[in-house]
């Protein structure tokens, strides 16, 4: 996946259109990879720019006293930091974030021996999860039902079709049968989303496309 | 179209912002805050409008990325981005945010991480964003209007090619063509494009 191919996802991201399971997968491989941050970091520009080009719309009376009274309001730093665990406080933001809070409310799940996962985002058309696979660990050979999209964010693992690193984004199939195991020499952390066989149009459908082909 | 975007290469405005977000992050001037609320409150509700937000959400959300700019604006590097950019990537992550809780999370409060520097950003980097800006804007006044109004649908509005295709009526083929040769002429020489 190079920084050019998939303008079109990075354009989608850039624009606020993506998906916010995809969005957080595209923010976290640019924390990973130099040629996707300058994708994004071009596509934002170019929407930057032209927002300086946009007309003007009329804002109700007294908008600016209302943005200085909320201004007065701002409570002096109500900046939480999460609860510390050393592991996902060296993720790439934004992911550390989410992480960071969904182990604090006691989110992590052992999958198998050597495997957890951490559910990120459910209850939409698409599940992502945090997976920490220690060095050797076999995932249970499987399938899905639907896509599966996985990134590499820290470490290594490999699979029948060849082996993984932070960056690296793998896209699985319904028919596609797999077991990833990790790599010898360290932690893995993988994000990974499944969108549960549903077809999707609109932008959805441009990332299976992209993704998928 | 073309004429009119003659500005975006020219450096004094964006120079201004800057000044105006540095009096803000120093002095909390007030001053400084009016003026961008001034030039930028208009537009992102325009763009919001733009997006289907009714009159009442747009107004909200324009309040709540203005505070942010106050409330942020000494995590704005003027090497890195154009205060522009910054303020739609404000906005836009906002608007992810929102997505995200309604998406089933619970609310999150930690400082948005797209405002802060990017631990991995290599040194050259920034000196390299400050290029690529130049680029963009200079490639953006000389585009042709054809692959302009391509651009500011993918880029700004975030419609899919094929959604392009459909509203201005042109072949896929074309549309991925002529966006593919623009953002390469935008991003400059920085990468081949594929």
């Amino acid at each position: 996946m190079d920084g050019t191919r998939f303008s079109e996802l990075y354009s989608a991201y850039a624009a606020g259109r993506l998906d916010p399971a995809f969005a957080l997968m595209v923010e976290t491989q640019g924390a990973l990879r130099g040629d996707v941050r300058r994708s994004v970091a071009a596509s934002e520009m170019i929407a930057g720019a032209l927002l300086e080009h946009e007309s003007r719309a009329p804002l109700s009376a007294g908008a600016l006293d209302r943005a200085f009274a909320a201004i007065d309001a701002l409570a002096e730093d109500d900046i939480r930091v999460p609860a510390g665990d050393a592991e996902i406080s060296a993720l790439p933001e934004p992911l550390r974030a989410l992480a960071l809070e969904a182990a604090g409310q006691g989110g992590w799940k052992l999958a198998t021996p050597g495997i957890r996962r951490l559910p990120l985002m459910s209850g939409g058309d698409l599940e992502m999860e945090l997976y920490r696979i220690e060095p050797g660990a076999r995932v249970p050979r499987h399938t899905h039902s639907g896509a599966e999209y996985t990134l590499v964010v820290s470490g290594g693992f490999s699979d029948e079709a060849g082996g993984y690193g932070p960056g690296d984004m793998i896209v699985k199939g319904p028919d596609d049968v797999h077991q990833p195991v990790g790599d010898a020499d360290g932690v893995c952390f993988a994000l990974a989303i499944r969108d549960g066989g549903l077809k999707f149009t609109g932008m959805m459908g441009v990332v299976q496309r992209l993704l998928g082909g | 179209m073309t004429q009119a975007l003659a500005h975006l290469a020219d450096g004094a405005l964006r120079a201004r912002h800057a000044e105006c977000m540095e009096a803000i992050a120093q002095n909390q001037s007030r001053e400084a805050f009016a003026e961008l609320f001034d030039f930028f409150a208009p537009r992102l509700k325009s763009f919001l409008l733009r997006l289907g937000a009714t009159d009442g959400e747009a107004e909200d959300l324009v309040q709540e990325v203005m505070v942010t700019v106050w409330k942020k604006a000494g995590l704005y590097d003027r090497r890195q981005a154009s205060v522009s950019t910054w303020i739609f990537r404000v906005a836009r992550n906002r608007r992810i945010d929102l997505q995200r809780r309604s998406a089933s999370r619970p609310e999150l409060e930690a400082d948005d991480p797209m405002l802060l520097p990017q631990a991995e950003e290599q040194p050259d980097e920034r000196v390299e964003r400050s290029q690529m800006e130049e680029s963009v804007r200079a490639g953006l006044a000389r585009l042709p209007e054809e692959q302009l109004v391509l651009l500011q649908a993918a880029f700004y509005e975030g419609l899919s090619h094929s959604e392009i295709a459909e509203k201005f009526n042109l072949p896929l083929g074309t549309v991925k063509s002529r966006i593919r040769l623009a953002f390469g002429r935008l991003r400059g020489s920085l990468e081949e494009p594929d």
